[in-house]
């Protein structure tokens, strides 16, 4: 099966979904062709509902986004300040 | 009674005047600008006789509104030359207002050398002499303060910097703990202050809450949806009592905005090891706090206290000061940014606008990039007044000219904040336009370009950020007159009756009957002011335009170049 591999960033308390990585610790996931955010989600096992902002290369993507592989991904809940 | 405080420094006499009435519905920034426009000449010296330094707490300051306590600091910028509000947390404003001060107003300038203290209690106000605290940092005259006039004073100070009229100087008071280190940082108003010989303003009140209010049962209703609509926010209510405003580092530096090496990149590798997941976790580690609030009454609480190796403690360490002096200069360790930044607390300077200057030097090759204990050292300069001390003190704009340096990061001679126009376009309208010079909080366009909050604007394309800027602009410029946090607009933009309890507070407190509408109007109104203000000093469209090199040199990642049109900058105030 053909999988593409992206590189995952998650910040601002949503590392406490990724028990072995701390936030910005790059993370390399492997997915299914034409997987989407929502499949990265679902692998890594963070709800949905957790997650505010995603960035894909830097532009911000909505959870129906799909992956070509070689993406640097991150991820964020709501965050704000100035 | 509402009052004013003007206290005349060429004669040494302090009076408590009434307030006419065209101002008794005018607070903060809508009054510190009104007064600044209707009493200092557009074309005076700012370091002169003839410059006033106006300093007043906001419409809602002093009373059980959540998150209040801004105080707003005015006057003729002597880094721009143009108009200036500088805005400050702190617990002076709370003070004032209880104590039924509109405004104090400085002005004159005395004709010896002699060094005074503004005592204010509620029994009245008096110059005393203050020689004694010349040349002193800001934590220890604020420590001498507290001792000789209680621990709960609020103490208004500047530091050696102010003393010296550097144009990099801001105005300091304290938070709840005697910390001086809540500015009102931008545009030189230190020096403003140090120009009329006032070391220090003390301010002793025994109430924080108890601000006149017509009726109070409405106010308290008002009050109490507005702190829930606060908390019920997840910006306001969980991510910024979490991390703090640090907590930008990140997103900003994954959207590809985070300025670099002195405007050079948009990323910076080490951006996670000073941004506030990091942060929290060593204040936290250190004995230190993730969260605190800035004055009583804050439900945000967004502010830190991290304790430094050295033994003292540098609270707060902001986002804009944690990427002034880390990846603008390219350091990665945030025990060197609190030193940074804790040396510009106590010497008494904006910690964005010497971020900014630091660049530049390293930009000309006075340290090198990265070098954490030259930028030290070289800070350390500005506290002997020797001549780098000096330049570093005189801000980005003054240090270019000095070095020959053409990449410098500033609009109307002010340093520009911790966004790049190039990949946040929205912000780069805002920094050419607002009359302030490049500041971010004079229309945060990052909320709808980055953080997704009151709707969404592509931050690389030029399409709908005039449009964005401008509404920023205007409802800040109102909001900086309610004394209420910026931050509440994340609250206030994303609900339906944000703003109409707003209202409510207001007509609440002074029984008025304004609209949401009339709020629009008080911000159009003080940007008309603050623009008449700056053309009457010399300024044109010409000064609302960035630096040359975002027009020509390409930020990477996105690789994009600010590319707004000039006629499009001019459109910004078109409701005029």
């Amino acid at each position: 099966m053909i999988v593409l591999r992206v590189e995952v960033r998650v910040f601002s308390g949503l590392e406490k979904f990724l028990p072995q990585k701390r936030f910005g610790e790059p993370l390399p996931v492997e997915l299914p062709e034409e997987g989407t955010i929502k499949d990265l989600l679902h692998k890594l096992g963070i709800p949905e509902n957790q997650v505010f902002t995603i960035l894909v290369d830097g532009r911000h993507q909505p959870l129906d986004y799909t992956l070509r592989g070689g993406e640097r991904v991150s991820l964020f809940p709501p965050v704000g300040s100035g | 009674m509402a009052r004013f405080i003007r206290v005349d420094m060429s004669s040494r006499q302090v009076k408590s005047e009434n307030v006419a009435d065209k101002y008794l519905i005018l607070g903060g920034r809508a009054l510190t600008s009104q007064l600044v426009a209707d009493e200092v000449p557009a074309t005076c010296d700012p370091l002169g006789p003839f410059n006033k330094l106006v300093i007043a707490p906001g419409l809602l300051s002093g009373t059980s509104a959540p998150s209040s306590g801004r105080l707003s600091v005015g006057g003729k910028s002597p880094l721009t030359g143009g108009i200036k509000e500088s805005n400050a947390g702190g617990i002076t404003s709370q003070k004032l207002a209880n104590l039924g001060i509109k405004a104090v107003i400085l002005e004159g300038k005395p004709a010896d050398k002699g060094w005074f203290l503004l005592k204010i209690t509620p029994d009245g106000e008096e110059l005393l002499p203050a020689d004694d605290l010349v040349g002193k940092g800001t934590y220890e005259v604020t420590a001498i303060c507290r001792e000789r006039f209680g621990d709960k004073v609020g103490v208004i100070t500047i530091g050696p910097a102010g003393e010296m009229l550097m144009h990099a100087a801001g105005v300091t008071n304290n938070d709840g703990d005697g910390n001086s280190s809540r500015y009102a940082g931008r545009g030189g108003l230190g020096a403003v202050m140090g120009s009329k010989g006032l070391k220090a303003i003390v301010v002793d009140s025994p109430k924080t809450f108890e601000a006149p209010v017509k009726d109070p049962e409405r106010f308290k209703a008002a009050a109490k949806k507005f702190s829930q609509i606060l908390l019920d926010n997840p910006t306001c209510g969980k991510g910024l009592p979490a991390y703090g405003t640090n907590v930008l580092m990140n997103i900003i530096n994954e959207a590809g905005t985070l300025p670099t090496r002195n405007f050079k990149f948009g990323r910076f590798d080490k951006a996670a090891e000073v941004g506030g997941e990091k942060l929290a976790e060593v204040a936290k580690a250190r004995g230190g706090k993730a969260t605190h609030a800035c004055h009583p009454g804050c439900v945000m609480r967004c502010s830190n206290v991290y304790p430094m190796p050295d033994g003292k403690v540098c609270a707060p360490v902001e986002y804009e000061t944690a990427w002034a002096f880390g990846p603008n200069l390219e350091i990665g360790e945030l025990d060197v940014i609190a030193k940074l930044n804790y040396i510009c607390n106590d010497v008494g300077l904006d910690t964005i606008e010497t971020g900014c200057t630091l660049g530049v030097l390293m930009e000309a090759g006075v340290i090198p990039f990265g070098d954490g204990q030259a930028a030290i050292s070289a800070l350390e300069e500005v506290a002997k007044g020797t001549p780098l001390g000096r330049i570093i003190g005189s801000g980005s704009a003054n240090a270019g000219k000095v070095y020959g340096v053409t990449r410098v990061p500033a609009v109307k001679g002010q340093g520009i904040p911790a966004y790049d126009p190039r990949a946040c376009k929205g912000n780069g309208v805002t920094y050419a336009t607002t009359p302030m010079g490049a500041d971010h909080t004079a229309g945060y366009a990052v909320t709808a370009n980055i953080l997704k909050v009151g709707g969404y604007v592509n931050p690389l394309e030029p399409a709908g950020q005039v449009e964005l800027s401008r509404n920023l602009q205007v409802a800040t410029a109102a909001l900086d007159s309610t004394g209420l946090c910026l931050f509440v607009a994340f609250a206030v933009l994303d609900n339906p009756e944000g703003l109409p309890t707003i209202v409510e507070m207001i007509n609440a407190q002074y029984g008025t009957s304004l609209t949401v509408d009339d709020v629009t109007a008080l911000g159009q109104n003080v940007l008309k002011t603050e623009r008449q203000f700056n053309q009457q000093a010399g300024f044109t469209s010409a000064d609302d335009r960035l630096p040359e090199f975002f027009y020509n040199e390409e930020l990477p990642p996105h690789n994009t170049k600010f590319d707004v049109k000039d006629e499009e900058l001019d459109r910004v105030f078109n409701f005029q």
